[in-house]
């Protein structure tokens, strides 16, 4: 829920469903696939949302909704209960891009042009911000996410779920032991040198794949630890550097005015210290706005406050005329 | 019949050979190891079907949708599912994907497809499935299995 302080938005209360943070991955229930689990939760989930914030239903002006990309079930449960609330309540009724909702995490305000990087286990997206409401996809990952990479390269080293933040903790062990004597760890920097704003990480995937797969043949335990290590702070430098790479030569090209990050890979520390290394020495004057952690995931407040924009513009649909669409890229 | 391609344009190719083939209502189980170049045959499918959009991987997002708009064609989506996070029989009705295995205007993939093998056969759906393994770090050998 969020307030209009007049200028600018303070969030009353952001609730997330504890379904969606029991990563079940290995057997059990996956949670966007539960629709079951999503019909039950979201009127209990807006309750407590208005408890949080000290509100009246009757006290909102806008709901806005997420009407896609995602998979339908879901997206279907979200749109018609704010249809039904909506038309119930007489409010006007918002639609938004989950993208977008990424983009706008952040509290500060954009200045424009802005180069944005939607960075997480599904999607992995430069994107054009021209101004508020008007995007262009530039870039993006013609395979694997970067966020589903450092998944499965955790999975490979094994070093357990979720990937991210144990690629990091491995990583981050790397300080004392830089080096096994003969073994070097070296990973390809994938379409660095390529034009363009495309992205590729499944190659990436795979010669971790073959390079730990060769070293559990030949190393002791001891040293495959330290190699273990080694392999994710190699992997995950790759993957910024790239990431970084990128989106500068999108700020530059675009002579950009801020760079804005998204998504849950955003709050991985590696990404946020690099990004603001590479862009203070190579484009000075670019800010750089990155969300708190706690928005960096999906959240419901980032979608609030994408919507502060569109109630600014006065873009709003009829509860009857809204849809969701799965497939929803973002550009306008 | 077994294929072998040597690299990722050679996958992407060989993937667009069978996407030609298809008529309809076909459901593809792709078997393979991580990197073995699931992902990357579905490419080349879709290449064939005339998709303009970047084709990528489902794993996080379950399943993707490609609308296919070439009026030669009766196939009009093509469907790219992902089991890899461990979604079930009961998990694919949940969010919709089983309704595609059975309409003649739609092709669907199933990367880490192989265990959904017993709930097609008692459900008398045909399907076809592809074994892909990893020879080298690039060489990868293509099983086809009616």
């Amino acid at each position: 829920m969020l307030h209009d302080t007049g200028h600018s938005f303070k969030i009353l209360s952001n609730c997330v469903s504890s379904q969606v943070q029991v990563h079940a991955k290995y057997g059990g229930v996956v949670p966007e696939v539960a629709a079951r689990l999503h019909i039950e939760k979201i009127l209990p989930m807006i309750q407590l949302a208005l408890k949080q914030a000290k509100k009246k239903i009757a006290e909102i002006d806008y709901i806005a909704v997420t009407a896609g990309p995602g998979l339908m079930s879901s997206l279907m449960i979200g749109t018609e209960t704010a249809k039904t609330l909506a038309l119930a309540l007489n409010k006007q009724l918002i639609r938004i891009n989950h993208i977008e909702g990424h983009l706008l995490s952040i509290t500060e305000q954009l200045e424009f042009p802005a180069v944005g990087l939607v960075v997480s286990g599904g999607h992995t997206q430069i994107i054009l911000v021209k101004d508020y409401l008007k995007y262009k996809l530039i870039g993006e990952t013609r395979d694997d996410a970067a966020g589903e990479a450092f998944d499965k390269v955790a999975k490979i080293l094994g070093l357990g779920y979720p990937g991210g933040p144990a690629i990091s903790v491995a990583a981050a062990k790397v300080e004392s032991v830089k080096s096994i004597p003969g073994i070097e760890i070296k990973l390809p920097r994938p379409m660095l040198d390529k034009v363009g704003f495309e992205m590729s990480f499944s190659g990436l995937k795979t010669s971790v794949l073959y390079k730990w797969n060769e070293l559990v043949k030949i190393l002791s335990p001891e040293n495959l630890d330290k190699a273990r290590n080694l392999m994710a702070y190699e992997f995950q430098k790759a993957v910024v550097e790239v990431l970084v790479a990128k989106t500068a030569a999108a700020a530059l090209k675009f002579k950009a005015k801020t760079i804005v990050l998204g998504g849950g890979v955003s709050a991985n520390k590696w990404l946020r210290s690099e990004m603001l290394r590479v862009i203070s020495e190579k484009l000075p004057d670019v800010n750089v706005l990155m969300p708190e952690m706690k928005m960096a995931g999906d959240n419901a407040a980032m979608i609030a406050q994408a919507a502060y924009f569109h109630v600014l513009k006065k873009d709003f649909i009829e509860p009857t005329k809204l849809k969701p669409d799965p497939g929803w890229e973002l550009v306008s | 019949m077994k294929v072998i391609t040597k690299n990722e344009q050679q996958t992407i190719k060989l993937g667009e050979k069978f996407g030609q083939t298809l008529k309809g209502g076909e459901v593809v189980l792709l078997v393979g190891d991580l990197g073995a170049g699931k992902t990357t045959f579905v490419k080349g499918v879709a290449k064939a079907l005339g998709v303009k959009r970047v084709v990528n991987s489902p794993t996080f997002v379950l399943m993707k949708i490609y609308v296919i708009k070439n009026k030669e064609l009766r196939i009009t989506n093509l469907i790219h599912i992902d089991t890899y996070r461990g979604l079930d029989i009961g998990d694919l009705k949940n969010i919709g994907a089983v309704e595609y295995f059975k309409r003649k205007d739609c092709v669907s993939f199933v990367e880490w497809g192989e265990s959904l093998e017993d709930y097609l056969k008692k459900e008398k759906i045909n399907f076809k499935k592809i074994v892909i393994k990893n020879i080298s770090e690039t060489k990868r050998e293509f099983n086809f299995i009616e």
